[in-house]
């Protein structure tokens, strides 16, 4: 393994060699790696921040053989313990970059390895404002295509998967990067267009999904090490409630994830067999039409708005219900919007005017209030921010569950499986965008009641929620991604017209 | 506290469509009363925790399942991963409770090789004056099939705690005895995880902090 000087060669290296091996074997990242890691750097884990569960080990693999994910986390343990001796704001951006590349592959690892990164990140860097966040990322995209450009294989890219993504979303005549993303969205979307597209960055995320556990696995990993962890700790009271997988699963957004990664495979396992059964033209026709819902399940629509527009309730609450009634499917949004306005109201009263600002009469009406709004810390601000987070993440993941159900056992269609796969990515996008935004909210409450703390206590929060947001973002792309098998085999029984009961 | 309990068990809530499924487990893990409800689509969960004995708590896993014929291929899914079962008849609706033998029938098929303890209940006893179904016919019934018998009613809230923590001290002594048993690949039963510390019971309503949605 590289020691050298510069922080970048590492993940060029150890991106390189899984790119040209092409070696699709999970592996834990070795220890090897993790000596190079200054011993400081072992801290102990933020409350605000979960560890995700490892992979399984792999016996036979070389160093060098490590999962994208790990990769960049071991990339990020160096490239943190290196930084340890400058202060300052410099190196944020390669920071900035492990944690895209992590957050990219997602997909198959949900995220595993990020915490890591960011305990240690935040433990000697700090963290900067959400602007400066954008603003780093905007950089890093920047720099990341003036390096492709000057090099024409994705392999030589300087941070590992995350060129790799840009090239395999260039490739494809996709323009996907723009100004004015945020941090969030623009993880969402490297996700989502990897994810999608047909082309090889597509196949390798699709491998490192399959051969990965599922989703829910590892998020039932992640919240049963929570609970353990909860109940050794008892005396720790607020704790748990920033844990985001037992929140999640409070929500029952976990049982939803299963019941609908069951159908997705039930569907998947159908497809397949009526693909084999059919031949020759027959085939041909079916995999084009098939390959229009792939089409619109690539979520193409993350560039359409760039503008910031800051959604009113009503507006959220009419847009997801006009979506979903597109979709003719009889679920409801409700639920989910309602969460959704509660948080932004909460936020609106904790950002509401303090009291000296308030006229003479309100003041007596208004010191009960005020009083209740003080007490929220930046440790409640976080909590409250955690805690929605999870549920809005968990009733997204239903609504995508009731609607795979209805899809497959709802009355009569009369939304072509196309129509259904355009509605549901736009809605993906619309959630996705919600939570980004909904996680900035949180974060400038967060550093509007913590001007007078430390850097060093305010700013691991702010990382979570940027965190947890991203990791939701993630959670409901890859739960649309499931709808994709449910939404074919719900075009081939409409095609076929046979006499479904 | 969420994470101390010594098991999970796995409910399962069936019967025929509009007989009170939903409203019956949403009173028990919400506190209140749906006035509307929409029909469930495919299955829904829920989660609370019972204190059947004082620092003994038990995590229930609700599966509310869809009364609908057209979800019958999902709900199916649900009864081999569950230890306990509601089955529930409308004593209002006559049909309801023909179709109890039929529920009884399709689990045994689905459930193999494990076994669900079902207790029978006859829901909206509040309608008395709209009886369809007499209490001795519904105790009859249920006594054929080793079943017990339990009226409730969601909207007045009568005997809803009650039928649960039935059921799950009934399960509970299944377990301590060791007539059901923890298995790999069987999500019935959990062991859940056992506190270093001794807890007062006040930390178990958690259905006081949950949320109004």
């Amino acid at each position: 393994m590289s020691d050298e000087d510069d922080i970048e060669t590492p993940v060029l290296t150890e991106a390189t060699s899984i790119l040209e091996d092409g070696n699709c074997e999970p592996a834990k990242n070795p220890e090897s790696v993790d000596q190079s890691a200054k011993p400081e750097s072992k801290s102990e884990p933020v409350a605000s921040t979960r560890k995700r569960p490892e992979s399984k080990p792999s016996s036979d693999l070389e160093t060098s053989e490590v999962l994208p994910v790990q990769a960049s986390q071991a990339a990020g343990k160096e490239t943190v313990s290196k930084d340890v001796p400058q202060s300052g704001w410099g190196y944020w951006g390669s920071w900035g970059k492990s944690l895209l590349s992590s957050a990219s592959a997602t997909v198959a690892t949900v995220g595993q390895g990020i915490s890591n990164v960011i305990e240690k990140a935040e433990t000697s860097l700090g963290i900067p404002s959400p602007s400066e966040i954008s603003t780093e990322v905007q950089y890093a995209t920047g720099e990341t295509h003036a390096k492709e450009n000057e090099t024409s294989s994705p392999m030589t890219g300087p941070f590992g998967v995350f060129s790799t993504i840009s090239t395999a979303v260039q490739s494809t005549g996709k323009s996907v990067i723009s100004g004015g993303l945020d941090a969030l969205e623009f993880i969402g979307k490297k996700t989502m267009d990897v994810i999608a597209e047909g082309d090889p960055g597509f196949k390798r995320t699709k491998g490192l999904m399959n051969r990965s556990s599922t989703l829910s696995q590892v998020l039932r990993e992640a919240k049963e090490k929570e609970e353990l962890w909860t109940s050794n700790e008892v005396t720790m009271e607020t704790d748990k409630k920033t844990h985001y997988g037992l929140l999640f699963d409070e929500f029952q957004g976990l049982s939803h994830l299963e019941a609908l990664e069951m159908l997705s495979r039930e569907s998947e396992i159908k497809v397949k067999s009526i693909l084999n059964s059919l031949s020759g033209e027959e085939l041909e026709t079916l995999k084009q039409e098939l390959e229009q819902l792939k089409e619109a399940f690539s979520l193409a629509e993350f560039c359409e708005e760039e503008e910031e527009e800051k959604k009113g309730d009503e507006d959220f609450t009419k847009e997801i219900t006009e979506l979903f009634s597109q979709l003719n499917v009889s679920s409801k949004p409700e639920k989910l919007a309602r969460a959704r306005n509660t948080a932004y109201e909460w936020i609106r009263t904790s950002l509401s005017k303090p009291l000296e600002e308030k006229e003479e009469g309100e003041k007596q009406l208004e010191a009960e209030k005020t009083a209740h709004i003080n007490k929220n810390s930046i440790e409640d601000i976080h909590a409250f921010a955690i805690r929605s987070l999870a549920e809005l993440t968990a009733y997204s993941i239903e609504l995508f569950h009731k609607t795979a159900a209805l899809v497959l056992h709802g009355r009569k269609q009369e939304v072509t499986a196309v129509e259904r796969s355009r509605t549901l990515s736009q809605m993906t996008v619309m959630l996705c965008k919600e939570l980004s935004s909904l996680s900035k909210e949180f974060t400038t409450c967060l550093t509007t009641a913590g001007v007078k703390e430390k850097a060093d206590v305010l700013n691991p929060l702010i990382t979570a929620v940027f965190l947890e947001a991203s990791n939701s973002a993630s959670y409901i792309q890859d739960a649309f991604q499931l709808l994709l098998p449910v939404l074919e085999i719900s075009l081939i029984e409409n095609r076929t017209e046979l006499p479904e009961a | 506290m969420e994470a101390i309990w010594l098991y999970q068990f796995r409910l399962i809530v069936i019967g025929d469509s509009t007989v009170g499924k939903s409203c019956l487990i949403r009173r028990f893990t919400e506190g209140r009363f749906a006035q509307v409800s929409d029909p469930t689509v495919g299955v829904d969960f829920f989660s609370r925790l019972v204190e059947i004995e004082p620092g003994k708590r038990i995590k229930l896993q609700i599966w509310d399942t869809a009364g609908q014929e057209r979800f019958r291929s999902i709900t199916r899914a649900y009864y081999r991963n569950s230890v306990g079962g509601l089955l529930l008849f409308d004593i209002t609706n006559r049909r309801s409770f023909q179709n109890v033998h039929e529920w009884l029938e399709e689990t045994k098929v689905h459930v193999q090789p494990y076994q669900i303890v079902f207790v029978l209940v006859g829901h909206k006893c509040d309608l008395d004056t709209q009886r369809q179904v007499t209490r001795h016919e519904a105790e009859k019934l249920a006594a054929a099939y080793g079943m017990k018998y339990i009226e409730t009613s969601a909207r007045d809230a009568i005997n809803v705690e009650k039928a649960f923590t039935d059921l799950t001290r009934d399960i509970y002594e299944l377990v301590k005895r060791g007539d059901i048993t923890i298995q790999e690949g069987w999500e019935g039963v959990k062991s859940g995880f056992v506190p270093n510390v001794v807890h007062s019971s006040e930390e178990v309503v958690k259905s006081e902090r949950r949320c109004l949605c």
